[in-house]
């Protein structure tokens, strides 16, 4: 099948085109004064560097790892035993109930944003339930509602890899004198590590990065290294949402040594 | 072996929370698209009145339309590039298998915004006119990689001999792509065709960086709405239509897999 090799140039191109190229003009945006929208005149400069140290940034970042590490920390504690009790199941509809996680989903992000903003109003559909809630702008709205958005991303990769495991490694492990805690502790967990790095990332890296989500559910006050980017590129200022996008690849790029540690192929982000 | 109850209690607890705090959104949604009024809660009212309105929302149906063309076109696309570029990745060997792989996960692993502004940047860069083909193109981006990593597997179940036999026997190369290849990596193509439909039908990040004026697919139109404070129910009953839809096809689906799999076993 050597022959074949050749499919891959046109991809080798897309990539370079749409990955490492965009990729080096935002390195270059951060470290000079380069700029795609108008003309300038190229020199080094770490200017926009020094938006690192401004109180705007310094709280979007303590917001971001804030948020997307509470949520991660409350994804990984209830998805990784719900990923175990569906890989477990003794049941012809097992693969229905992973996919009915999936159906959500489906539905529009937007709206289901919307869907917790009126959870959280005073004035809602809950009324007729007699409920309300006013919790615009807390922290733990905003959690609640990530948890909600990002907790199957957690499940997915965690059931996969728990779903493939050979059970004999367990029985033996208990043939050989280990106890149920033992036995989860030294074979099961160190065998699911590929799908808890995979889960991980993608949880807190899009809840990291999210802007709608907090804009609505923070009433506007709380921002978050997503919403800082939006608002400098749509207000021209290039440099400073390539200075924060380069913070958050560069947070990116760290956890995805990690994944290419467990997992070369990454076949767990599936 | 002995079973941990308390330990299977909790799994059962946090598998009930799991479906609640996922599903509650979903049915805030419905319960909103069925009631009557869209500023009186006092009583429920029922209604199918915002599902009629759809079709009223000029602007609502020419998202719709949008956010279905770029989900389909984006999709075939995908899934062919992607197959064929699955099938170049399994050729190479170990080392730059592996290379290929990671470059091809970067855009999996990369946040939705950043990929966004890598898109913006590029095509502003070219001087390409947002809109359409701009959000095609980013939606083929983000899809491509997915349809390339459910493909992959299947690949490596594949006998390599097979290739080189229907060689032998006189096919040509694209012949035994197309007659024995692609026949034993259908279930990879499929699992990566819907995973890429799925995606591009709810992306809304990536879309909102490829945007232009009015044009709009379902998720920006209503962010550009929330701005205006102008959301009418009708959306939401678009959006409970789709749900239902998923849900019915999915419950079929696992019906007929199950009497197919009670019928050969």
């Amino acid at each position: 099948m050597k022959s074949l090799r050749r499919l891959i140039y046109p991809y080798i191109v897309w990539l370079t085109v749409l990955i490492i190229i965009p990729f080096l003009f935002i390195v270059l945006a951060t470290i000079s004064t380069f700029h795609i929208f108008n003309s300038y005149t190229f020199r080094f400069t770490f200017d926009s560097l020094r938006f690192l140290t401004d109180p705007i940034f310094l709280n979007a970042f303590k917001n971001s790892i804030k948020f997307a590490g509470i949520t991660t920390l409350v994804c990984l504690t209830v998805g990784y035993p719900v990923a175990y009790f569906f890989a477990n199941i003794k049941s012809k509809n097992k693969t229905l109930y992973v996919a009915l996680l999936i159906v959500p989903i489906w539905s529009n992000m937007i709206v289901r944003i919307i869907a917790w903003e009126n959870v959280f109003k005073p004035v809602s559909i809950l009324n007729l339930f007699n409920l309300s809630f006013d919790m615009i702008g807390s922290d733990i709205a905003i959690i609640i509602a990530m948890v909600s958005m990002y907790l199957p991303f957690m499940i997915f990769p965690i059931y996969a890899v728990l779903d493939k495991m050979d059970h004999r490694y367990i029985e033996a492990s208990r043939d050989l004198g280990a106890n149920a805690f033992q036995s989860f502790y030294k074979v099961t967990l160190p065998l699911s590590l590929g799908g808890i790095v995979s889960g991980i990332i993608m949880t807190l890296l899009p809840a990291m990065t999210a802007f709608a989500l907090p804009e609505r559910i923070g009433g506007g006050t709380t921002i978050l290294l997503g919403n800082l980017i939006e608002k400098e590129i749509f207000r021209g200022s290039f440099s400073t949402a390539a200075t924060v996008s380069f913070v958050v690849m560069i947070v990116m790029l760290g956890l995805f040594m990690l994944i290419v540690r467990f997992d070369k192929e990454g076949e767990t982000l599936l | 072996m002995k079973k941990n109850l308390y330990g299977s209690t909790l799994q059962v607890f946090l598998t009930i929370f799991t479906f609640t705090i996922v599903y509650l959104p979903i049915l805030v949604i419905i319960l909103i698209s069925i009631h009557g009024s869209q500023y009186n809660y006092d009583s429920f009212k029922l209604t199918f009145r915002w599902y009629q309105e759809i079709i009223n929302d000029q602007q609502l149906v020419d998202a719709i339309i949008v956010t279905f063309q770029i989900a389909v076109l984006a999709t075939t696309i995908s899934t062919i590039l992607g197959t064929a570029f699955a099938i170049g990745i399994h050729s190479l060997n170990k080392k730059n298998r592996v290379r290929m792989m990671v470059l091809n996960n970067v855009p999996v692993v990369n946040p939705d915004i950043v990929t966004g502004i890598m898109l913006f940047i590029i095509f502003r860069f070219f001087r390409m006119t947002f809109g359409f083909p701009t959000m095609l193109l980013a939606h083929i981006f983000f899809a491509l990689p997915f349809v390339i990593l459910s493909v992959l597997p299947k690949l490596k179940q594949l006998d390599p001999n097979l290739f080189d036999a229907a060689l032998d026997l006189g096919a040509t190369k694209f012949q035994a792509i197309v007659r024995v290849i692609i026949p034993s990596i259908k279930v990879g193509m499929i699992a990566g065709a819907l995973i890429a439909f799925t995606m591009s039908i709810d992306d809304f990040i990536i879309s909102y960086f490829m945007k232009q004026g009015e044009f709009h697919n379902v998720s920006t139109l209503i962010y550009s709405r929330l701005a205006k404070r102008q959301i009418s129910p009708s959306v939401f009953a678009y959006n409970s239509l789709v749900v239902v839809l998923t849900m019915g096809l999915m419950i079929l689906f696992n019906r007929s897999n199950q009497t197919q799999k009670k019928v050969r076993g």
